[in-house]
């Protein structure tokens, strides 16, 4: 999954917010990306940063500000936040 | 925003009254404004719920609370949720103001009025609000405490909902949660 170094291969910036940027110790994740599916990219962030991995598996992914589940497929460059279990209120 | 538009032009009322208006706030709550935003001369009810920084949570002090959120989703989802119960309970009017940032206990994190012709509605549609922003909408709540730690809340999935529109652990983002078990399965 891991094609960085290929022609086309671009970064993902993800936004991640409360104990997910605590853990990941950033707001703001930069990552390889060649291209994938969400599923992919959650793989890739517990990669990137094994200590985000448990709460990542229960957070959110949003694309452009909306839900993604794990099927759909995230382009280089896009706008991608990262949710953990919301607390407002 | 058109609502708030319309109303504006349409000039019966002396000042800007959407009817429906969800926001997220860097400055103390009013909740008084919030109450007089949303008054009508149709409305036989008015119901206004304040959610404020509790101070002890099962014995252990809270010295204070912060919030963050996702600005534009957690915006535009108060905005979608005020759009809705206004539907749902054929409210006359209604207004939600969530706070971010850091906020001192007893100080108002979240407010919800709303207005409606009689009492069951405008009281079932606070509480419904409330009940959906605590579930959906992404804000997060850091709780600090008197020893000096701090915590962002992040509920288990399996924890059961609770009631209290106060600030305990517990509930938990059952949409986002349902959301990611869909595309779940091949992975685990």
């Amino acid at each position: 999954m891991q094609h960085a170094s290929s022609s086309g291969a671009g970064q993902l910036r993800l936004a991640l917010f409360a104990g997910l940027a605590e853990l990941a110790g950033t707001r703001s994740l930069e990552i390889p990306w060649a291209g994938g599916s969400v599923g992919d990219l959650r793989q890739a962030i517990a990669h990137a940063r094994p200590a985000v991995a448990g709460l990542l598996e229960r957070s959110a992914v949003a694309i452009g500000g909306r839900y993604a589940d794990d099927d759909v497929p995230v382009q280089a460059g896009a706008d991608v936040a990262i949710l953990p279990p919301v607390s407002g209120g | 925003m058109d609502e708030r538009m319309q109303q504006t032009h349409r000039g019966e009322r002396d000042q800007v009254r959407p009817a429906a208006d969800g926001a997220l706030v860097r400055r103390p709550i009013d909740p008084q404004r919030l109450v007089a935003a949303v008054a009508s001369p149709e409305a036989g009810a008015n119901v206004l719920f304040v959610g404020t920084a509790r101070g002890f949570t099962n014995g252990v002090e809270t010295t204070g609370l912060e919030y963050e959120a996702h600005d534009s989703m957690a915006t535009e989802a108060l905005e979608r949720l005020c759009t809705t119960a206004v539907e749902r309970f054929s409210l006359l009017a209604c207004a939600v103001e969530h706070r971010l940032g850091r906020i001192a206990i007893g100080e108002a994190a979240v407010a919800i009025a709303t207005s409606a012709a009689h009492r069951r509605a405008a009281f079932e549609a606070a509480e419904w609000l409330m009940e959906r922003i605590k579930r959906e909408v992404p804000i997060w709540k850091c709780e600090e405490w008197a020893d000096g730690r701090r915590a962002w809340v992040h509920a288990e999935p399996a924890a059961a909902r609770s009631g209290d529109a106060g600030h305990e652990r517990g509930d938990g983002p059952v949409d986002a949660g349902r959301r990611r078990s869909r595309g779940r399965g091949r992975r685990r």
